[in-house]
């Protein structure tokens, strides 16, 4: 089954672009120990789910791509084409000429509806190449005003036109440091707005992946490009083919709805995180082995301990002694700790698989009372190695980790909004301060809920 | 009802040395092949049979044979329990029964022969385990329907409940139930997409010219040889089976008056004054099951009626008292108008119902214009089943207005509580 990805503004498109390549590059790679016969099972699949093929065999990506300026589209169907691995299809651009100017109102209700209709009938013609869709990844920032305020609305219409289908929006998290002065604002609008529309939230934290490329990656001068290509390594590993189950050597027919119904059945809890170890720059990664204890007892610890990358685990945190109450049960205000899980999937790629020991994460202890971890813990694997790591493991995560980072920003958005500022931006645009009250109570209560799991 | 007995009592005086050829037969029939002699240890209650017995009900009632993993003894009995009293089976010493699966080959007998007297279970086991060459498209699907909701009051798992269920639980339930559901529509609709490529490649290559095209089954059968060997197999297991059938039909009463023996046997329990289990060997006919099928649809139907006619009147009642007789003949009017209009909507569902064909059908891609005997027109079936599925959606809109009603009163009996609507689906 296929995903049709929806590629906004300056942000989504740049990301999607390096999430097809590291897709491709994966997928036609050497494929390392594992049989003919299965890398090209593993080919066809990860074919049918992100690429169409032309009538000459080129791979076309199943993508939409959206900005309001010209800029970024025309350079990334350049990039695509002088790699010449693989294509954009031409008809399935749309850009125009004025930006948003970082106001997530003028993309909503301005862009947005202007350019609904040349913009569905679009992803409308990519759908039909489809033999079946499972569902839409949407990649869009949080910040910024065309990705943001555009996409919630697409998000919208997609909802509203394939109500069928699956929905996931891949929203990266602005830097702390932002430059956008009214980035809080357009994040809570996004937040909330998807958080209605949207079947599950894979967040993307700018801060935690700058950092990645900084310890791990060991660049020097990070650029976008560093820092997306980290982003589209971790959606790849997520994305591509597992085996459908334990013993089975088939590949999972369906991944979006898969993951969905494992991670985010219910509607208050959306809010999705990833993880991948190792990540490490290529010329230390031939220097190194990895067993599949070490990896998973890292792993495991960056869960508990809500840690980013395997560097800078804080390794006292424990889970609470099962029978007493959990430390996320305390109040909001308090430190958490330790980060309680509603439910977590793990994907294991790579030699020995079958070895690998995931009794760590069955611990009832790690989840909230009411989910056993026979609900709330699942594990996909294959033998494959993925993107030239000899094992690698991925997690996402259904947890509290989005509550600090999200009480942040409504706290800053809310001091905004307590003295008027920026506010006739929005309202100039239809962005009434009703619809900010909306979205403050609506992620007040998401973060509540989060707090008492 | 006495005609067919006295006919089985009949034809049962002359071949009562054919009993283990009847017995033979009916196990050939069944889905797990039991080993006759284990009907015979069951008449004696003999602890050894019960095992293979409660294997084989939970076959014959739950599971289809689609591979998947068979739960626990101690499941199994539970959820054959629980299907047998969802089937109204009379007899409460099955009930009783320990859920370890050790003992009770007596009753267990009764109970397989009961639903063996209801007429249409060997037949829908057969149908079950048919083997497809043609792609099915099933229309109507009632008789599942009533089989499957029989089936679905299963017993929850054992699950302590007594600290109270957590509500975010049974919303990740229905979410995932949700997903499920999602995962379902598209699974068939790249079925169906890729179906018609099928249909549309093999244009002109089936000797059956009626047909045209291969259909899937048939097309495997030329991409992969050694699933013409499968086939044949599982074509020679089928044919077997019929066969069995056959020879059980022809000794059934043969079995029937070995059963009254087995009923002989079993201790009379004074409180079990419901029908003898052999009475149900009288209705096997189509005729009879349909008719009750129908009577029991017509006695829910007058019960609802009843209540909702109560309801009105009380309601009309109250009004007119307080309105006293100020009604004036526009009103009436206007009421009976609608009265009318709602029968007439009624009426006319009612009519597509009952228009509905059955059964399932061979799906066909057909250039001609022509409709061979029997066939059905795509477009038809779609019509047909959007009515149903508006008149179901009705029903569906209905009762979840009643639920929200009782909600409405529930939470009015608590002024304290404050209630908001969750945000998301």
């Amino acid at each position: 089954m296929s995903i049709l990805t929806v590629q906004l503004g300056q942000c989504g498109n740049q990301i999607g672009f390096e999430v097809f390549d590291a897709l491709f590059s994966d997928s036609y790679c050497s494929p390392g120990l594992c049989s003919k016969k299965e890398n090209e099972a593993y080919q066809a699949s990860c074919k049918e789910r992100f690429f169409s093929e032309e009538g000459n065999g080129d791979l076309v990506a199943r993508a939409v791509l959206v900005d309001m300026e010209p800029k970024v589209i025309n350079q990334t169907l350049l990039k695509a084409s002088q790699a010449g691995r693989w294509k954009y299809s031409q008809h399935a651009c749309f850009c125009q000429k004025q930006g948003s100017g970082n106001n997530w109102a003028y993309g909503y209700s301005v862009h947005g509806p202007r350019h609904e209709e040349s913009i569905m009938n679009l992803i409308q013609k990519e759908v039909e190449k489809c033999d079946s869709l499972s569902g839409f990844s949407i990649i869009m920032s949080m910040a910024g005003g065309t990705g943001s305020g555009l996409g919630t609305f697409i998000t919208q219409k997609l909802q509203d036109q394939f109500p069928k289908s699956l929905k996931m929006n891949q929203v990266v998290w602005p830097y702390g440091t932002g430059e956008v002065v009214v980035q809080n604002y357009n994040s809570i609008l996004t937040l909330s707005h998807l958080y209605r529309s949207s079947d599950a939230l894979l967040v993307h934290d700018n801060d935690a992946i700058h950092k990645i490329c900084e310890k791990r990656m060991n660049i020097r001068q990070i650029s976008f490009s560093d820092i997306n290509q980290v982003l589209a390594h971790q959606l790849g590993s997520m994305f591509q083919p597992t085996y459908s189950a334990e013993g089975s050597f088939h590949y999972r027919r369906s991944p979006l709805g898969d993951l969905m119904e494992i991670l985010v059945p219910h509607p208050e809890f959306k809010m999705l995180g990833v993880r991948s170890i190792p990540q490490m720059s290529e010329s230390s990664l031939a220097y190194s082995t990895f067993t599949w204890a070490g990896l998973l007892k890292h792993l495991r610890q960056m869960l508990i301990s809500n840690a980013k990358m395997e560097e800078g685990i804080n390794w006292h945190v424990r889970p609470p002694v099962s029978g007493l109450p959990t430390l996320g049960k305390t109040p909001c205000n308090k430190e958490l700790h330790f980060n309680t899980s509603i439910a977590n999937l793990v994907i294991l790629r790579g030699k020995d698989v079958q070895s690998a020991d995931l009794g760590g994460f069955k611990d009832p202890a790690l989840y909230t009372s009411w989910l056993a971890p026979a609900d709330a813990f699942n594990a996909w694997k294959t033998q494959r190695a993925f993107n030239k790591y000899e094992k690698s493991a991925t997690l996402v995560s259904n947890s509290q980790f989005l509550v600090k980072p999200l009480d942040l920003i409504v706290g800053k958005a809310w001091n905004m909004f307590a003295s008027k500022a920026y506010i006739h931006q929005y309202t100039k645009f239809g962005i009434e301060e009703e619809d900010f009250l909306d979205s403050f109570s609506l992620l007040e209560q998401v973060i509540s809920s989060y707090c008492n799991l | 009802m006495g005609r067919r007995r006295r006919r089985l009592e009949r034809q049962a005086g002359a071949g009562a040395e054919a009993l283990p050829e009847a017995i033979a037969a009916l196990s050939r029939t069944l889905p797990t092949r039991p080993n006759p002699e284990t009907f015979r240890r069951a008449k004696f209650d003999l602890p050894e049979a019960a095992p293979a017995l409660w294997r084989l009900l939970f076959h014959v009632l739950l599971r289809e044979d689609d591979g998947t993993a068979v739960p626990y003894p101690e499941a199994q009995v539970r959820l054959v329990k629980s299907a047998l009293r969802a089937h109204g089976y009379p007899r409460p010493a099955l009930t009783q029964l320990p859920e370890d699966g050790s003992q009770g080959s007596r009753e267990l007998l009764l109970a397989l022969s009961w639903l063996l007297a209801g007429g249409s279970l060997l037949g829908r086991l057969l149908t079950r385990t048919h083997v497809l060459t043609g792609d099915q498209m099933p229309m109507c699907e009632c008789e599942d329907l009533a089989h499957a909701t029989a089936c679905l009051d299963l017993p929850a798992p054992c699950k302590d409940t007594s600290n109270g269920l957590d509500m975010r639980y049974v919303q990740w339930l229905m979410g995932k139930l949700r997903f499920r559901w999602l995962n379902l529509i598209c699974g068939h609709q790249e079925q169906c997409a890729l179906l018609s490529k099928i249909h549309q490649y093999t244009q002109g290559c089936h000797s059956n010219q009626s047909l045209g095209h291969l259909s899937a089954a048939e097309t495997e059968l030329l991409r992969d040889p050694e699933a013409g060997q499968q086939l044949l197999w599982r074509l020679e297991r089928e044919n077997g089976r019929l066969e069995a059938a056959l020879e059980w039909r022809r000794l059934e009463p043969i079995f029937w008056q070995w059963m009254d023996t087995v009923l002989g046997a079993c201790p009379q329990c004074p409180s079990d004054t419901g029908p003898q289990p052999t009475f149900q060997a009288a209705i096997s006919d189509r005729g009879h099951e349909e008719l009750e099928l129908v009577t029991r649809e017509l006695q829910a139907l007058w019960q609802e009626l009843q209540l909702a006619a109560e309801a009105r009147r009380t309601a009309w009642e109250a009004q007119v008292q307080i309105q006293g007789l100020e009604l004036s003949t526009p009103q009436v009017l206007v009421s009976e108008a609608m009265v009318e209009r709602q029968l007439a909507t009624l009426r006319q569902a009612w009519e597509q119902w009952g228009a509905l064909p059955h059964g399932p059908h061979r799906l066909v891609r057909c250039e001609s214009r022509a409709l061979p005997g029997g066939g059905l027109w795509g477009t038809e079936a779609i019509k047909a089943l959007r009515s149903k599925a508006a008149c179901l959606e009705a029903e569906l809109h209905w009762l979840q207005g009643q639920c929200q009603q009782e909600l409405a009163g529930l939470a009015g009996a608590l002024p304290e509580v404050v209630w908001i609507p969750p945000h998301g689906h």
